[in-house]
Formats: structure tokens, C-alpha cells, sequence
């Protein structure tokens, strides 16, 4: 080895000569992980064309427009993850539970406001007045519900954990899981739980390109980037969102500065699982129906594209939503739909290997 | 390099505070008299068990009196005589003894030597009757055991018991000063001897071999990675999967091999889970935890997937790969006695747990806690992390392997929905109820574990409505306790971690770190690589 | 000959230039310190020479070895050890434990001799123990060799990473603000364990900002400010070097520096360590 730092260093100018075999051991990495969006989008344009000249055009352009869909309320779960993660560094595992909680909520407002003699039922399907008058009944409800549930799990859970060891909490947010799993999984039972929403939104409302896109399809679209847009906003601007920000970069520094420690937490959760609760509404609406254990899957998957957003950071937790999306959709139309959550998974493995930052993060700061 | 040491340096005085060796002492002594309490019981059922069941057929074999007196003469007839006398002695000695301690506290300890060897003859002798009964069922010298299995169980509850006490009594000193020894020593006898016990209850071994000891073999596993190497693996499921496919398809009708045997087989499926282990581990043990977390996670639903989607047609598909051979062990056939299982278990489990406390005490051991305290200085003192990690995933992955392959052998079948989260979360909850770190802790988290969830839930109904019918309450009898069992792990999870993060037998390290909170800052943050 | 050389070493963290073009190397047996304000990149260049940061540019030489792009636990294996400015000791070990880390790199006990407790292995175990308490009662700790670390007092603690650095049979010995903490006396005989180590045949290449000590062991002294080195040379040398005065008082306090040599010219700040890392 010495012989070859010699050599070398007649060649190179002194200081300048690279150690080949230690170049190589970094540089990989560090190149995988510069051109991973390249790769990333490259792989996308590909599957696209893939299905475009096997299965048609058209048939591509719906996979698209489905991938949106699906995509917008895997990001609006991913919202609540990435806040989460951003301001107490948890991996809120019961994040998909609460979700799957909300559609029970959603469902179960619609027959509360029955018993008040309102049916939601007859009354949505009736016309364009009916239908924005039961959205906006069930918005605010559903979402308040949801908030509340997650500000009750993490006083309960979390709070008690916030100064121990990484692990501590973390196992405690998968029993937090298993709990309201195990919940609805008595309370409603395995099978498909009916959502009764046959018909709420229907109809065509655009077609672009042979594409029919239909009403529900922009209602879940519109909700999310909504929201989006809302979020990012309060962050920005308001008083609340600065303090959050402020605890996120530095605990101690925005307690000292008189910052509302405990109470910043809580409204992060309340506003991550209030979203998380109309991406539950939409779903409810949209696929009619609810499962216990849905949480699990739309919870790692919804995980997966805020890491590929880059935790922490709001608009990649949507931009991860929409491309995970679109992946898992185009994935499962190019291997078969049984692959789908393979494919989700293995896309969680492969960007936190080369990518842990994900696509607009920043590098996480590791707190000892 | 310096071999010779550096000068000495008066070293300023400094209270110390009270040495290990008491706390160890006081510690010990409790285990001596857990130990002692435990024997007498056993020795007390024994007993007295055979005048609480019913009389048998033929009148005789209610006790321990009646062997003796039932037997004609002969050599074990003197043994029991023998025995009989050396441990009513020791036990009036370990009366004065108790008197003694209570009175005036070290007297006890007193003819040492003499004492040993009392006690030495008698757990000598008692194996020596133990074994003589077990292997002389058909013979005339015992032939009035055969009789009635309660009596069989009677004369071996009492001898084991009388062995335990003149160990604990004999050896009080030794025992003291190999703790762990002793008490898995006795552990593994009167493990050994649970199938005789419950031999009327077919569903208790199957749930013993099946539940009790297959999960204890996935906390043990599961330990290494969480416990030792400070690693949330929570796909571990994952592994015991690919021990049960591996061993599965090498090991039945599905590839017509039935030549492999079933001893070669398990370590077949634990090489190929370690393999996996270490190719999972490879790339992402740079990650920090939580994000190692939910790769695992990740990891532990893809497998069951791609088995469910029949890989290669090699896994079956959703019904899993069947007619799995049933192992045999020379003339010890597995298929014909389910008890078999649960013993070949307790050896594996036993041989494990050996391994996991030889480990522990090792460089390899040593440089996980560093590890786990402290991943940058450990760097720095010459650990190589990384392979450090990859062991302990290895290691684990290898110990579900074992497991897997028990498991598809005792069902017969595998199916992918064998190895859920569910799985994963259940070894989790025992690692962690039992006390992260701690394999003695492991052992009785599984037990607590695997007994709510695989034998007091599925019987719950049968209880419950049991209970509804004599108090009248119908409705009682109608409530579906198996559906509550992710309520259960989740109640656990939650009340363990915000009520005793330790567990219920905190290995001591881990107890502070967990009530202090310290972390281990990662490596690769703090290099950049991440 | 050189031991140790640092060639023309830069370490970036986005924007900040921490450490600059530095070079400078030590000697075969020689003490050499470094010193320089708060920030100027000491630990990061430390950092750098173990491994722990991979370097932006430069070359680092041991033994005449390039060990650029080396994991921190090869460095060690060839014979650099180093103790940490905020002592990082593993705290819930005992201290002969702490010291039994140190021997890993220079165990051999393989995965099978762990599981199988194999006699080698035990022989190994028992070598390195009886080793390590040499090291400790030589260094004063044989009384406190079951004790955890964590339960030391805080100048034991200091001597313990010593000891865990030793253990690995090192050549070099980097210290990082050893004195840090210590009192007056506590000093004493942190220098006289010092001067000991080299008097055994060890190299020791020291970050201290306590200029009694730096003065009164140092063959050599190297100073940093803001990254780049500005003075290097025998300690009277430095204590005269215009620059070097300049750095830690500011211009127009070289006259003051004379009559305050024996002082420490700055409190030591124990925060050191995070305000060279980047935010």
C-alpha cells in the first residue's frame, strides 16, 4: 500500500492523489443518491410507455389519472407522518390506524346525523346543494374527530416518552396500532365494512385525451392539493405554524424563546391526523367501503412517499404521495396488482438505502 | 504495542459505594430459597396429589409409601431407602438451617463440606430412582407404577423435588456462585418433565411445543437484534418465513426429498434465514433506528407477499407448501407422539440460550453494547459497526430459521398468512414485556405472552361460557375473545413501555439507559454518509 | 521519521470551510499539541486523521500508509487511537469492560469461538482481562475496575478513555482537550501519565487549550485559526508568534500575552465540540 501511494504521488500533485479503492466505496453511493431523482423519474416516463404500447394509450392514461387519485390521499396521510416526524422525530406507527379510525368516523356521522333525523344518505345523492351541504357537515366533523384522536394518543402514549430513547416510543406507537386495530377489528369485524355512500358523487366531468375523469376522482384530487395548499400556508404564515418550525429545529431553543412546548405537539397531531381524516372521508366516498387493517397498508405506503419527499418537509410529502401513487399504480398494471404492496415496499427500501433524505429533504440532523 | 504498564498514580480516595458482591449475595440467597421453596412444593404435591385423585382400579400406587412398600426388594428398594433417609436428613437440616438464618443471620452457613456431599448423595440417588422408574415401566421391580399415571406423576414430582432441595440445600455455596447454572438446570428438568404432568392434556403440549416454544425461540432471536445490538427489527417475521419455506421444501412431498434429515434440515433453514439476514442487513444497517424500523417493517410484509404470490412457483401460493414429513429421531418417532416435539424443543431452546449467554459474555457481546451506548466511540475504539450489526441480524435471522423449520414440521403445512406482522409484533412483546436484553427475561415474556394469547383467549369462550351458563348470563358465552388478542398486544405494549420500559426482569444496563434516556448518536450522521 | 502526516487536508460542510489546506506532521515519539480558538476545526481535524468525517481533500499518512477513506475501526486496527473532548465513555460498562472494548481490534475470537465459548476463546478472554487490569492500575483504576463508568468521578473518567485507548496497543495517541475539567493537581498528573506514555515509546498528538499544560509538554505545537493553520513551531517559538497572539486576543495584544503566559488564555468551553459542527 505504501508502494502505491508513492507512485501515485509522483504522478499527482502532492495532497491531491485519490485513494482509488476509497474513492470508489464513496463515491457510489454518492452518485446513486445525486442522480436518484433522474432514476427516479426516467423509471417513470419508462412504465408509462411501457404500458402505453402494451396495453394502449388509453389505458395508460387511466393508470395515470388512478395513480393521481390514489396518490392524493396516500399524501394526505404522508402530511401527518412528515409533520409528525419533522417536529418530535417519531414515527407515529398508529398514523394509519387513525386513518383507517376516521373512515369508521365518517360512516358512522352519516348515521349520527340520521338520528337526527337527517339522512345523509337521500340527501347527498339528491342534488349539487344536497351533497355540498353534507360534505360540509361531514369535513369539519370528521376532521375534528380525527384531530382529537390523535391529540389523545399522543398525550397518552407519546407525551410520557418524549425524553427516552427512540425505540421507547416507537414501540409504543405500534401498540398504539394494534390497539385501535384490534378495536375495529371487534368492534366492526373483518369483512368489508359498507361505507353507504353509493352514488354521493358520480357522473363524468371531463375527459381529457380519452380519459374520462369522473367527479369523485376531482373531489379527492381538489381535497388534497386543498389542503396541501392550506397546510403549507398556516406553516408559513401563522403564529402557531412559525412555532412549529421552531420546535422542529430546536426543542430547548423554542422553549426557552416562550414557546408553548406541549401544545405546539398537540396541534401538530390534530392537524396531521385532521388530514389524515379527510383523506378518510374522500376514501370513504370514493371506494364505499372500510376494512380494519387497511390502516396498516396505507400507513407504511403513505410513510413510504413522505420518506421519498424527504420527511420533514410538507411539499414532498405530497409530491412522495402522488409519485408513490403512481409507482404502486403503474406497478401492479406491469407485474399484476398482487405485487402492488411488494413494490411499495421494496420503493421504501430502495429510497431510504440510497436516498434516506428523500427527494427535497434536507439531511436529518441526528440528535444525540 | 505497550505491553508493560504505565506507572501508577495514587489514586484519590473515593467512597466507593456498596460492592456488586453484596447486592449479588442478597440476590443469590433469594434464588436459594425460590429454589428450596419450589422443591418442597413439588415434594409436597407429589405427595399429596395421589389422595386427592381418585383411587385406581386396582387399589394400589397412591403414594410415594406405596411404591416402596408395593416393591419387592431389591437394589432400588435400598436406593429409596437410602435416599429416604438422606433427605428427611437434610430436610430437618434445612428447617434448623431456616430457623437458624431467621435467628441469627450467617450461622447457617456452617459444615459446608459435609453438607455437600450429603446433598450430592441424595440428588445422586434420586436421578439414579428417577431414571431407574423411567426406564423400568414393564419390569417387575416397578411394575405397580404402571398402574395409574397420577402415581407416576406423584413418585416423580416428589423425587424431583426431593433432588432440587438437596441441591439447593447441599450446594448453597455453589449455587451462589453459579446463579444462572443452577437455575436453568432446574428449569430444564422440571421443564422436562411438564409433558408428564400434563400428559392427560393433549391440548396443553400441543400449545407447549407449538406457541410456548416456537415464540420462545423468536424472542430469544428476536433478543439479539433488539436486545444486544440496540436494533428495532420489526419484520422478523420475515426470517422465520424463510426458515419454515426453506425447511418445508426440502423437507416433505413438495420436492419429493424426504432423505435430508430433519437435524440436518433446521440448520439448513437457519443458514439460509441468516443469509438473508445479513443480505437485508448489508445495505441498510447504516440507517439510523427508527428508519431501520420500518425497513424491516417493509422487508417482513414483502416476504410473506412474494410467498403468497408463489415466487418462482416454488412457495405454493396462498395454500402454502404441504405435506411437510414429520421428523424422527432413531426410533423416537415424531409422528406417533406430539411430546417428541416439546422435547426436541426444550434441547434446541436450551442449546440457544447457552449460545445467547456465551455471546453475551463475549468480545462480540461487549462490542454490541458498545455499540448500542455509544455507535461513534465504538468506532473509534476499533469496532467495525457494520459487521457488528450484520452479526446480530445474522445471528437473529438464524435462531428464527431453527424456529421456522419446527414450525412447518409440527403443522405439517406452511401458508403465508403463518407469518403476518402479527408474528413479528407477538416476538416483540415478549422481548420487550420480558425485559429487553435479558434472555432469563425473554423465557418468562414468552411464557406470559404465549399463554393469554394462544391458551387463555382461544379458551376464554369455553370458560366464559361455562360461567354464563351457571350464572345465567347468557350473553357471556357469546363474546369472541379471540378477536381481542391485537387489543391484548396493544394494551401490553403501551403499559410496558410507559410504565416499566425495562420490562418485567430488566437486564441492568439496558434498565438505566432506558430510564435515562442516553442513545447511541449514529455512526453514519455523524460521518456524513446518510 | 514522520508517523503521522497531514497533507494538505480540507474538510467542507456545505458552506463552511472547516478545515483549510492544513499540513503539518508528527514525529516518531514526539508530543505535539494543537491549539487555536473555539471553531477553528482542532476536533474536526482530529475527526478527520480517525475517520470519523471523510476528508474534502488532502491526504492523511501514517506511517508512511495513506489511511484517507479508512472506516474509523481500521484506523484504530493500524494504531491510532483517540479519547473524545465530552468524555464518551459507554457509560453502563464497568471500567475493566470499557478497557476490554479497547482490546477488540486486537482479539481474534471469531463468531463460532463467541457462540461456542470455545477454550481459545476463553483463553483470549482471560488474556485480555488480566490485560486490562494492568492497564488500569497503571493507571491508577485497578480499585475501580467493577464500577460503572458513569459512577466515576469525572477526572477518573478522563483517565479511564485513556485507558480504553491504550488498550488497542496504539502507536499514536490523539488526545482531545484532555486537561478539560481537570483541577490544578488532577493536571499534574494527567501531564505526568503523559510524558510517561511517550518515555513507553508512544506518539502523542494533543488538542488542549490549557497553554500550561500545551507549554509545558509539548515538543511541538501546531495552530489553528478558522480552519487554517497559522503558526507551528517549538512552544517558545508560538508563545512569541505575533499571529498566534493576534488570533486568541486580537490585534494590538502582543505586549499583554507576555505577562500572561502561565495563565490559560481562554476558560476551556466544554460546548466546543458542537460549535464546530455544522447547524
Amino acid at each position: 500500500m505504501a508502494q502505491k501511494t508513492t507512485d501515485a504521488a509522483a504522478v499527482l500533485p502532492p495532497g491531491r492523489q485519490p485513494r482509488l479503492d476509497a474513492l470508489r466505496l464513496r463515491l457510489l453511493p454518492q452518485l446513486t443518491a445525486r442522480a436518484f431523482p433522474i432514476i427516479l423519474v426516467t423509471a417513470l416516463v419508462g412504465m408509462f410507455l411501457r404500458i402505453a404500447t402494451t396495453s394502449g394509450g388509453e389505458i395508460a392514461g387511466e393508470q395515470l389519472k388512478n395513480g393521481l387519485q390514489i396518490g392524493a390521499i396516500y399524501a394526505l396521510i404522508a402530511l401527518g407522518y412528515t409533520m409528525v416526524y419533522g417536529i418530535i422525530e417519531l414515527i407515529n406507527f398508529a398514523h394509519g390506524d387513525v386513518f383507517t379510525l376516521s373512515a369508521f368516523y365518517a360512516i358512522l356521522f352519516g348515521q349520527l346525523f340520521g338520528f337526527f333525523g337527517l339522512n345523509v344518505t337521500t340527501l347527498a345523492p339528491s342534488s349539487a346543494g344536497g351533497l355540498i351541504a353534507c360534505l360540509l357537515l361531514l369535513f369539519p366533523i370528521t376532521m375534528l374527530a380525527a384531530g382529537i384522536t390523535g391529540v389523545l394518543i399522543e398525550r397518552v402514549a407519546y407525551r410520557r416518552l418524549r425524553q427516552s430513547p427512540r425505540l421507547a416510543p416507537l414501540i409504543t406507537a405500534v401498540g398504539v396500532s394494534f390497539l385501535l386495530e384490534g378495536v375495529m377489528f371487534a368492534k366492526f369485524g373483518a369483512a368489508n365494512y359498507p361505507a353507504r355512500k353509493d352514488g354521493w358523487v358520480h357522473g363524468t366531468a371531463f375527459t381529457a385525451g380519452g380519459v374520462p375523469v369522473r367527479w369523485n376522482d376531482v373531489l379527492v384530487l381538489s381535497t388534497a392539493l386543498g389542503l396541501m395548499f392550506a397546510l403549507q400556508a398556516f406553516v408559513r404564515g401563522s403564529r402557531l405554524g412559525k412555532a412549529m418550525r421552531a420546535t422542529a429545529q430546536d426543542r430547548d431553543a423554542a422553549l426557552l424563546s416562550g414557546i408553548n412546548i406541549n401544545r405546539t405537539i398537540a396541534a401538530t397531531f390534530f392537524i396531521g391526523s385532521a388530514l389524515a381524516g379527510a383523506g378518510a372521508l374522500v376514501y370513504s366516498i370514493y371506494y364505499n367501503s372500510v376494512q380494519w387493517n387497511l390502516g396498516f397498508r396505507y400507513g407504511i405506503i403513505a410513510f413510504t412517499a413522505a420518506v421519498l419527499g424527504g420527511i420533514g418537509n410538507i411539499v414532498g410529502a405530497g409530491l412522495g404521495g402522488f409519485l408513490i401513487g403512481v409507482i404502486s399504480v403503474f406497478g401492479s398494471q406491469l407485474l399484476g396488482g398482487e405485487w402492488e404492496n411488494s413494490i411499495v415496499f421494496a420503493m421504501l427500501i430502495i429510497v431510504l438505502t440510497f436516498r434516506p433524505v428523500g427527494l427535497l429533504g434536507m439531511r436529518v440532523p441526528d440528535r444525540a | 504495542m505497550l505491553e508493560t504498564p504505565v506507572s501508577p498514580i495514587p489514586a484519590d480516595s473515593v467512597d466507593l459505594p456498596a460492592t456488586a458482591g453484596q447486592t449479588r449475595e442478597v440476590e443469590s440467597s433469594a434464588i436459594f430459597w425460590l429454589l428450596a421453596v419450589g422443591g418442597l412444593l413439588l415434594v409436597a404435591m407429589g405427595w399429596f396429589l395421589p389422595w386427592f385423585v381418585e383411587p385406581t382400579a386396582n387399589g394400589i400406587g397412591f403414594s410415594p409409601q406405596d411404591v416402596v412398600s408395593s416393591s419387592p426388594t431389591g437394589v432400588g428398594t435400598v436406593l429409596v431407602y437410602v435416599m429416604g433417609a438422606a433427605m428427611l436428613a437434610l430436610l430437618a437440616g434445612l428447617v434448623v438451617d431456616a430457623v437458624a438464618v431467621y435467628g441469627h443471620r450467617g450461622r447457617a452457613l456452617r459444615y459446608e463440606g459435609a453438607r455437600a456431599v450429603l446433598a450430592l448423595t441424595g440428588v445422586v440417588c434420586t436421578l439414579a430412582i428417577w431414571v431407574l422408574i423411567g426406564l423400568s415401566h414393564e419390569e417387575p421391580l416397578f411394575g405397580a407404577l404402571s398402574a395409574s399415571a397420577q402415581t407416576d406423576n406423584a413418585v416423580w414430582m416428589t423425587l424431583t423435588g426431593f433432588a432440587i432441595c438437596a441441591f439447593a440445600y447441599g450446594l448453597r455455596p455453589w449455587i451462589i456462585r453459579h446463579t444462572s447454572v443452577s437455575l436453568a438446570g432446574v428449569a430444564f428438568i422440571v421443564g422436562g418433565l411438564v409433558p408428564y404432568i400434563f400428559n392427560q392434556s393433549s391440548d396443553f403440549i400441543s400449545w407447549a411445543a407449538g406457541s410456548l416454544a416456537i415464540y420462545t425461540l423468536l424472542g430469544l432471536g428476536l433478543n439479539v437484534v433488539v436486545g444486544f445490538a440496540g436494533l428495532l427489527d420489526l419484520g422478523y417475521a420475515a426470517f422465520f418465513a424463510i426458515g419454515a419455506y426453506t425447511a418445508g421444501s426440502l423437507f416433505g412431498s413438495r420436492h419429493g426429498v424426504h432423505e435430508i434429515p430433519f437435524w440436518v434440515i433446521i440448520f439448513l433453514g437457519a443458514a439460509v434465514a441468516a443469509l438473508f439476514g445479513a443480505i437485508l442487513g448489508a445495505p441498510t444497517l447504516r440507517l439510523r433506528g427508527d428508519y431501520l424500523a420500518i425497513v424491516t417493517l417493509g422487508f417482513g410484509e414483502i416476504i410473506p407477499d412474494a410467498a403468497n404470490n408463489n415466487l418462482f412457483s416454488q412457495t405454493g401460493g396462498p395454500n402454502g407448501i404441504s405435506g411437510i414429513d414429520r421428523p424422527g429421531f432413531g426410533h423416537f418417532d415424531f409422528g406417533t407422539d406430539y411430546r417428541y416435539y416439546f422435547w426436541a424443543l426444550l434441547i434446541l431452546i436450551s442449546l440457544v440460550i447457552i449460545c445467547m449467554r456465551n455471546l453475551e459474555r463475549s468480545r462480540l457481546g461487549r462490542a454490541w453494547v458498545a455499540i448500542r451506548e455509544d455507535e461513534v466511540a465504538a468506532s473509534a475504539t476499533g469496532i467495525n459497526t457494520v459487521s457488528g450489526k450484520l452479526l446480530a441480524f445474522a445471528i437473529g435471522a438464524s435462531v428464527s430459521g431453527f424456529a421456522g423449520a419446527f414450525y412447518g414440521a409440527e403443522l405439517g403445512i406452511v401458508t403465508p398468512e403463518d407469518f403476518r406482522f402479527a408474528v413479528s409484533v407477538t416476538a416483540l412483546t415478549i422481548v420487550v414485556l420480558g425485559g429487553i436484553g435479558n434472555i432469563t427475561g425473554v423465557a418468562v415474556g414468552a411464557m406470559i405472552v404465549t399463554f393469554l394469547i394462544f391458551w387463555v383467549l382461544p379458551h376464554m369462550t369455553e370458560w366464559s361460557t361455562t360461567v354464563g351458563h351457571t350464572t345465567g348470563i347468557t350473553q357471556l358465552s357469546t363474546v369472541p375473545y379471540e378477536q381481542y388478542s391485537f387489543v391484548v398486544y396493544g394494551v401490553m405494549l403501551i403499559l410496558i413501555m410507559l410504565l416499566r420500559p425495562a420490562g418485567l426482569l430488566p437486564s441492568r444496563a439496558r434498565k438505566v439507559e432506558l430510564q435515562t434516556g442516553m442513545e447511541s448518536e449514529s455512526l453514519a450522521a455523524v460521518r456524513g454518509t446518510v | 521519521m514522520s508517523l503521522l502526516e497531514i497533507d494538505h487536508i480540507s474538510k467542507r460542510f456545505g458552506g463552511l470551510l472547516a478545515v483549510n489546506d492544513v499540513t503539518f506532521d508528527v514525529g516518531d515519539g514526539e508530543i505535539v499539541s494543537m491549539i487555536g480558538p473555539n471553531g477553528a476545526g482542532k476536533t474536526t481535524a482530529f475527526n478527520c486523521i480517525t475517520g470519523l468525517y471523510p476528508v474534502t481533500s488532502g491526504d492523511v499518512r501514517f506511517d508512511g500508509v495513506s489511511i484517507v477513506g479508512l472506516p474509523p475501526h481500521r484506523i484504530t486496527a493500524l494504531g491510532i487511537t483517540r479519547t473524545f473532548q465530552n468524555i464518551r465513555l459507554f457509560s453502563f460498562m464497568t471500567a475493566v469492560d470499557n478497557v476490554m472494548v479497547g482490546e477488540h481490534s486486537r482479539m481474534h475470537a471469531k463468531v463460532w469461538d463467541a457462540i461456542l465459548r470455545t477454550p481459545k476463546a476463553r483463553r483470549e478472554e482471560r488474556a485480555v482481562e488480566g490485560h486490562a487490569l494492568t492497564i488500569l492500575s497503571g493507571l491508577g483504576l485497578e480499585r475501580y475496575a467493577d464500577m460503572y463508568a458513569r459512577n466515576l468521578p469525572y477526572g477518573f473518567q478522563r483517565r479511564l478513555e485513556i485507558a480504553r485507548a491504550l488498550a488497542s496497543g496504539p502507536r499514536l495517541l490523539l488526545l482531545d482537550e484532555p486537561a478539560a475539567g481537570l483541577n490544578p493537581q488532577e493536571k499534574n498528573e494527567l501531564m505526568g501519565v503523559i510524558s510517561h506514555l511517550r518515555d513507553e515509546g508512544l506518539t502523542i498528538f494533543l488538542i488542549e487549550h490549557d497553554m500550561r499544560v500545551v507549554m509545558e509538554i509539548s515538543d511541538r505545537i501546531v495552530v489553528l485559526d478558522y480552519g487554517e493553520k497559522i503558526a507551528e513551531g517549538s512552544p517558545a517559538e508560538v508563545r512569541n508568534n505575533p499571529r498566534v497572539i493576534e488570533a486568541y486576543l486580537g490585534s494590538g495584544a502582543t505586549t499583554q500575552m507576555h505577562t500572561a503566559r502561565s495563565t490559560p488564555l481562554r476558560p476551556a468551553n466544554p460546548a466546543d465540540d458542537e460549535g464546530e459542527r455544522p447547524a
